[in-house]
């Protein structure tokens, strides 16, 4: 049963890959990550069709004529600050897959071949548009990006296919491999033996963890920095520290005893666990005097582990505190 | 997932199905953490509400009385049909049933309850503004809504005698509109009464929060009596396995802060950048905390000069409260979630975000589960605490506002 889920598994792969041979356009996978190329400026590229496929989401060819939503989220930041226009334009150069801006530059009435069309926009963080397809076929993206005024024209065009039917099998293979899988795992009692053993680790390390609830902020207020250079000694203006209240803290530094003054400190924070940071940004408001820094704009929003690190630079050293509270 | 993550999730589940069957169940216990945790959301840990220091007639009952009138009146619109209530109505606390609201057109977004809205830092789903007073402007001056302009509201005022009395109670005498800066210090006003109504509307007591109490007291006569066991499990996992409180969390069930979890676009619509660009429009807009038209000085906004932008905020909206769902369907910022069991499944899947990251993570409960966290979600139905007159068009706009007092 082995042998055949893995031959499966083979030629499944096997069968796969000249689409990726395909994807040479403007857009190409690379490491789960479907990636557009406007010249050396890169983006994110995510395309769905939400009304039937949910939050699938396509790198290039698209399984159905419907509502399509293009996304391109920058991962360079020229593109942020770039007019960059977006057009979609049935496929009239001939060359399929193979099409490149020098085959689309060469169509004489690129407008009535055109199928969609955003104006040049600026947008800071990514591009986004949604166009409804009517019919099948191929088609070509263009997206340009006009970077410092008309200095520069970069372009990312990459041909794709609407209502394709290279996926077709897919959804067969994958669930003939589950099928077979299941029927492996079942047959050699190899499941019934995961689930007894894998319950009683999993039980083992869930208890201390239903047992160590904390309610209240840790009571630690002085911290270390990473390299020992200087301490800091945390007052918080609302004691104890409750969820979703902005308060301040006051900050006392030390080095070696002595305050600290004009330091130069750069906060940030988050809860390691949900990678997320604060809601708010906070930073020094205010140098009290005598190594005391008051910290404005702190709110935490919700229970958990927060961690807050404290940069510090003051006198050519440069230091890092973490201060680590439980809510 | 870790595997490790995943066996615990395993356990979890597993031990749910091992608890006592429902006909001879006896009341859940609660450790200690899990009290605390119960008595952070109840109601009896709201605090009073914060002053609003923009608004110097926040609390004043006239300005409540007033702005409860102008909430109900469709003549602040272009067409003379649009109120504030056509799309807040009372009824449905405060929301309207649709997708997106329904103005003179059609709003970019779904109508939110406004109960206890009062205790946000920020309004809208996105947060692009950052007071009652400003966020009620908004409305009147958009095309979509109820399509009047700043001049239309300030001569309306003018040329309506009730309303012009009031109005001058209140504040100064109508000033000359032939200045813009007049007209735009008449418009703030009025959207400072209407601030200053919707302060009034507060959650009430939800048959969750005599739970809480009976648990508080170690009386599980009590609580067997308030919740099925459904609905204790429910709870269980609201505050522990499904999650919840990382975001709803607080006697209003909500942070009021922005979070992206990934849900659909809407049809016809690009995916929404939700608070990245509400972060920009409320520190550029006319009427933000620091505007000449607020109250406060200039150092008082903590919230603006703290606020928090970046991708990190990409596609995430203000997360509402779950108290009195009842009548508010349908969910999420353009109302994509039709139930409150396909909420529960969407977060139980946890789908990648189109846009930006998506916080939530899967939660891998099974349906029963999510059955009885919707079954615990409707405990928190409750009449408003607000009192009833306040609740629906002032019987006549010369109520005795004057010697009220102030209900709640």
């Amino acid at each position: 049963m082995a042998r055949i889920s893995y031959i499966v598994l083979v030629s499944l792969l096997l069968w796969s890959v000249p689409q990726q041979i395909w994807a040479h356009g403007g857009v190409v996978e690379e490491e789960d990550l479907c990636v557009i190329k406007v010249n050396y400026l890169r983006g994110h590229f995510k395309i769905y069709q939400p009304l039937i496929d949910g939050h699938r989401e396509y790198c290039e060819d698209l399984p159905n004529a419907t509502e399509t939503v293009f996304v391109m989220e920058y991962l360079h930041d020229s593109l942020g600050a770039a007019a960059v226009d977006f057009r979609i334009i049935r496929d009239v150069t001939g060359k399929g897959r193979f099409a490149r801006w020098e085959d689309v530059a060469e169509v004489d009435d690129l407008d009535s071949a055109t199928v969609f069309y955003r104006e040049p926009t600026i947008d800071p963080d990514l591009l986004t548009v949604v166009h409804d397809f009517k019919e099948e076929g191929d088609f070509i993206g263009i997206v340009t990006a006009n970077v410092d005024g008309d200095q520069k024209i970069y372009r990312a065009v990459f041909p794709f296919e609407v209502g394709f039917t290279g996926l077709g099998y897919w959804p067969f293979f994958i669930a003939l491999l589950i099928a077979i899988q299941v029927q492996y795992l079942v047959m050699s009692g190899k499941f019934k033996r995961w689930r007894q053993r894998g319950n009683l680790v999993a039980l083992l390390f869930i208890m201390p963890l239903l047992w160590s609830g904390k309610t209240v902020a840790e009571s630690q207020t002085e911290w270390q920095s990473a390299r020992g250079v200087y301490t800091v000694t945390v007052t918080s203006s609302l004691e104890p520290i409750e969820i979703n209240q902005m308060h301040s803290w006051t900050l006392h530094i030390t080095a070696d005893g002595e305050p600290v003054s004009d330091a130069v400190l750069a906060v940030e924070g988050g809860m390691p666990k949900h990678d997320h940071g604060l809601p708010t940004r906070p930073r020094i408001t205010e140098e009290l005097g005598e190594g005391d820094y008051q910290l404005g704009g702190m709110r935490f929003h919700m229970r958990g582990d927060w961690e807050v690190s404290i940069e510090i630079k003051a006198a050519g050293k440069t230091d890092t505190v973490v201060v680590m509270l439980t809510l | 997932m870790s595997l490790f993550v995943r066996k615990a999730l395993v356990v979890v589940m597993v031990a749910t199905t091992m608890l006592p069957n429902p006909s001879f169940a006896e009341a859940l216990s609660w450790i200690e953490a899990e009290i605390g945790m119960l008595r952070s959301l109840a109601l009896g840990s709201l605090p009073p509400l914060p002053d609003d220091v923009t608004n110097l007639v926040a609390d004043d009952p006239r300005a409540a009385a007033f702005g409860q009138q102008l909430f109900f009146d469709p003549r602040l619109s272009a067409t003379g049909g649009v109120s504030c209530s056509s799309c807040h109505q009372p009824e449905r606390r405060f929301t309207d049933g649709l997708d997106k609201g329904q103005g003179i057109g059609q709003s970019k977004r779904n109508t939110p309850s406004i109960v206890g809205v009062a205790y946000s830092p920020w309004l809208y789903w996105d947060g692009r503004r950052d007071s009652l007073w400003s966020q009620a402007l908004s409305p009147l001056e958009d095309a979509a809504e109820h399509g009047g302009n700043r001049l239309q509201y300030a001569r309306f005022i003018e040329s309506t005698p009730e309303y012009r009395e009031q109005y001058e109670t209140l504040f100064d005498p109508l000033p000359d509109l032939a200045d813009p800066d007049n007209i735009d210090r008449v418009f703030a006003n009025v959207g400072k009464t209407i601030a200053a109504y919707e302060r009034l509307l507060m959650p009430g007591r939800a048959r969750f929060d005599d739970y809480v109490d009976a648990v508080i007291a170690n009386d599980t006569n009590a609580q067997q009596a308030l919740f099925s066991p459904d609905e204790e499990r429910g709870l269980k996992l609201y505050i522990g396995a499904a999650n919840c409180t990382q975001c709803h969390n607080g006697p209003l069930f909500t942070n009021n802060e922005f979070h992206n979890t990934g849900v659909l676009s809407y049809a016809g619509d690009v995916p929404e950048r939700g608070r990245i660009a509400g972060v920009r429009e409320v520190l550029s807009t006319q009427f933000n905390c620091r505007s000449n038209f607020s109250d406060a000085a200039k150092r008082e906004c903590a919230e603006l000069d703290f606020a928090r932008s970046g991708y990190e905020v990409m596609g995430a909206f203000r997360t509402p409260s779950l108290r009195n769902l009842e009548n508010t369907a349908p969910y999420m910022h353009k109302g994509q979630l039709k139930t409150l069991a396909a909420v529960l499944q969407h977060y139980n899947d946890a789908p990648l975000a189109m846009i930006g990251h998506n916080e939530a993570k899967p939660l891998e409960l099974s349906n029963r589960e999510l059955q009885q966290l919707e079954a615990f979600l409707n405990t928190l139905a409750a009449p408003l605490a607000t009192a009833d007159r306040w609740l629906s068009p002032p019987s006549s706009s010369f109520t005795n506002y004057g010697s009220e007092e102030q209900q709640r």
